[in-house]
């Protein structure tokens, strides 16, 4: 099931939280609303859901218009932060709860009730803890009974809060990789919220970056990685050097004073140069294992300059700490102020 | 879990200080709570068991007896309505006038019952404001069982609302709404997801309202008139016998209502003990 969310504004007192969302979410698709906390994208996702209700534009289900109605009844599933299991039932009961609360007429019997339910556990590996308590699960576990129970309604539409914000890094990555496959096998409409990139760049077909209330940029991963359309997009999508024209006009052959370089670290490499013009000192060589981390200072900039190697690329005996270097640019986006340029 | 109970031993007191407090507090003890009760009891049983039973199946006494196990089935599932539906309010949405509530809320706990009890008379009373009224329509209320049970309503009326309002804060609201995505409706929210949360909390606020409600003197004191066998409580009748110099039966009544307050003491300790016990442990993953 489609979703198409347009002009969405919302204010929570006087501070915007939304201000005006345009966003299709095509049938089938997984997409991953990104952002630093308080851009608005959990806020967002609670408009998809209608657990809030925007102070105006709309919210259309496969062209159906949904603004008005209430969570109850617009059949999403809807997985929390922090899960919101109930903690007085079994593990089999919570998953059962969206059956057993149905009117009596759309209630399926006690037999295709445990099964459906005993089938949800099967889904999500759960089977042997039916009889458990929320309690005496672990994180990842409680967080597919989320799931499951999100899913025994058999929505169109499945949303998931930060659905792995509160899980160890290990865990995380598993019930992530699981996800997908989940999502591969049962299509359906799936959209998260997370403030994590590795996240959303690993599940999502596409990506919304959200800042301050808005939508910066909807794109595939590659395209967001490649061709960010703003500053923000492009720093928040990982580490990035942002060099003035005094640093990048031999390189990028573009010298209007209000053009900035920016440039991963992996793009960009330091040259031992001990006649450079505009010099950096080496503060730090730190190694990650496969990579290797050098950092540099240069008087024009506050933040150091981050330069970073694949272990056997990594010139030994040439970089040391203190050594005087040139930052050398292989690959390079130009911004002038907000706005994107194309150099070449 | 750590043993939070243990406390440090760099915060031990020294020995003397000890035993002397624990002296000073059981003597306390002693003397203002286990003496009056034991004496109540003393006092019940000094003409044997004969004359204490007479005194409870005394016309007037089991009249008494009724009338407060009547106004208590009235105030107390009233409140526990009014309390339940407050303790949402306050809890779930934001809207103006919330501080004045809770405050409003409390106010029975700040006023003198007496002064509770005057208002209504004030209200309702033959001289009162609705008293013409009230007359002109042959309905009764002070002086007489309506009165009783507005006033004992209440100075009943914050404990359910109280016990459960930071329980609720607590809790949080967002098992309502997974509740609410999974297509429940409002009554099956209240009884499959609020009320298993509240329970224990709830079970303690009525039964501290229950006992108060049986217990309460000023206010139905100023509202009832004391007609025996008609507008007579339990402590009422406790206080006519007594004037009466009728100390055996004054004792014998009275015993009943201590017997009340340790049936109480014990279910609270129980309900508080389920209570802890009963909310596993939330980590904090």
């Amino acid at each position: 099931m489609s979703i198409e969310l347009s002009d969405i504004r919302y204010r929570y007192g006087e501070a915007p939280a939304l201000n005006g969302i345009d966003l299709s979410i095509e049938s089938g698709e997984l997409l991953a609303l990104l952002g630093p906390s308080g851009c608005g994208k959990t806020t967002l996702l609670r408009v998809t859901a209608g657990l809030e209700f925007p102070d105006s534009g709309t919210v259309r289900f496969e062209g159906r218009d949904v603004t008005s109605i209430s969570a109850r009844n617009r059949h999403v599933g809807f997985v929390f932060q922090h899960y919101a299991l109930f903690n007085h039932l079994s593990v089999f009961e919570n998953v059962a709860f969206g059956l057993r609360v149905r009117g009596w007429r759309l209630r399926p019997r006690r037999a295709e009730l445990k099964r459906r339910v005993h089938d949800l556990l099967e889904l999500v590996q759960l089977g042997e803890l039916a009889q458990r308590y929320p309690a005496q699960l672990s994180g990842g576990q409680r967080q597919r009974v989320a799931l499951a129970r999100a899913l025994a309604v058999e929505p169109e539409i499945l949303l998931l809060d930060e659905p792995f914000g509160a899980l160890d890094a290990r865990v995380r990555g598993d019930l992530r990789r699981w996800l997908r496959g989940l999502h591969d096998r049962i299509h359906v409409t799936s959209v998260f919220v997370t403030h994590d990139q590795e996240e959303a760049f690993e599940l999502a077909d596409r990506i919304a970056v959200m800042n301050k209330g808005r939508i910066e940029q909807l794109a595939d991963p590659q395209t967001l990685y490649t061709q960010p359309a703003s500053p923000f997009v492009c720093r928040f999508l990982g580490e990035v050097n942002e060099l003035p024209t005094a640093l990048h006009a031999r390189w990028t052959g573009v010298d209007a004073a209000d053009v900035t370089a920016f440039v991963r670290p992996h793009d960009l490499d330091l040259d031992a140069d001990e006649t450079a013009i505009a010099p950096a000192r080496i503060s730090a060589i730190r190694d990650l294992g496969p990579l290797i981390r050098v950092e540099a200072e240069h008087p024009l900039l506050s933040a150091p300059i981050v330069a970073v190697y694949e272990r056997s690329r990594f010139p030994i005996g040439r970089l040391a700490a203190g050594a005087t270097v040139t930052p050398v640019p292989r690959r390079w986006l130009l911004f002038r102020g907000e706005q994107r340029i194309d150099a070449t | 879990m750590t043993n939070l109970r243990k406390s440090s031993s760099a915060l031990r007191d020294p020995r003397w200080l000890r035993w002397g407090l624990l002296t000073v507090a059981l003597v306390f003890v002693g003397l203002f709570l286990v003496l009056p009760l034991l004496a109540v009891f003393g006092y019940a049983f000094e003409k044997g068991l004969a004359v204490y039973l007479a005194s409870l199946v005394d016309e007037d006494a089991r009249a008494a007896i009724e009338l407060t196990l009547l106004v208590a089935a009235i105030a107390v599932p009233v409140n526990t309505v009014f309390g339940v539906a407050a303790a949402w309010l306050v809890t779930r949405f934001a809207f103006r006038g919330k501080n004045l509530l809770l405050s409003l809320i409390d106010l029975p706990f700040a006023v003198s019952p007496v002064i509770a009890g005057l208002v209504y008379v004030l209200l309702f009373g033959a001289q009162g404001w609705l008293g013409p009224w009230l007359a002109a329509h042959d309905i009764r209320i002070i002086f007489a069982v309506p009165g009783i049970v507005l006033a004992t309503t209440f100075v009943t009326f914050p404990f359910v609302a109280r016990e459960l309002i930071p329980l609720m804060q607590a809790q949080g609201s967002e098992q309502e709404q997974a509740a609410l995505t999974l297509g429940a409706g409002g009554w099956s929210m209240f009884w499959r997801v609020v009320l298993p949360k509240i329970g224990w909390g709830l079970a303690y606020g009525v039964i501290l309202c229950n006992a108060r409600a049986i217990g309460e003197f000023g206010a139905v004191s100023v509202v009832s008139g004391h007609i025996r066998g008609l507008t007579d409580t339990m402590p009422l009748h406790v206080e006519i016998l007594y004037n009466e110099y009728n100390r055996t039966a004054a004792f014998a009544v009275a015993s009943l209502l201590a017997l009340l307050a340790l049936a109480t003491l014990a279910l609270k300790q129980i309900i508080g003990w389920r209570m802890r016990h009963a909310m596993p442990e939330q980590d904090v993953a």
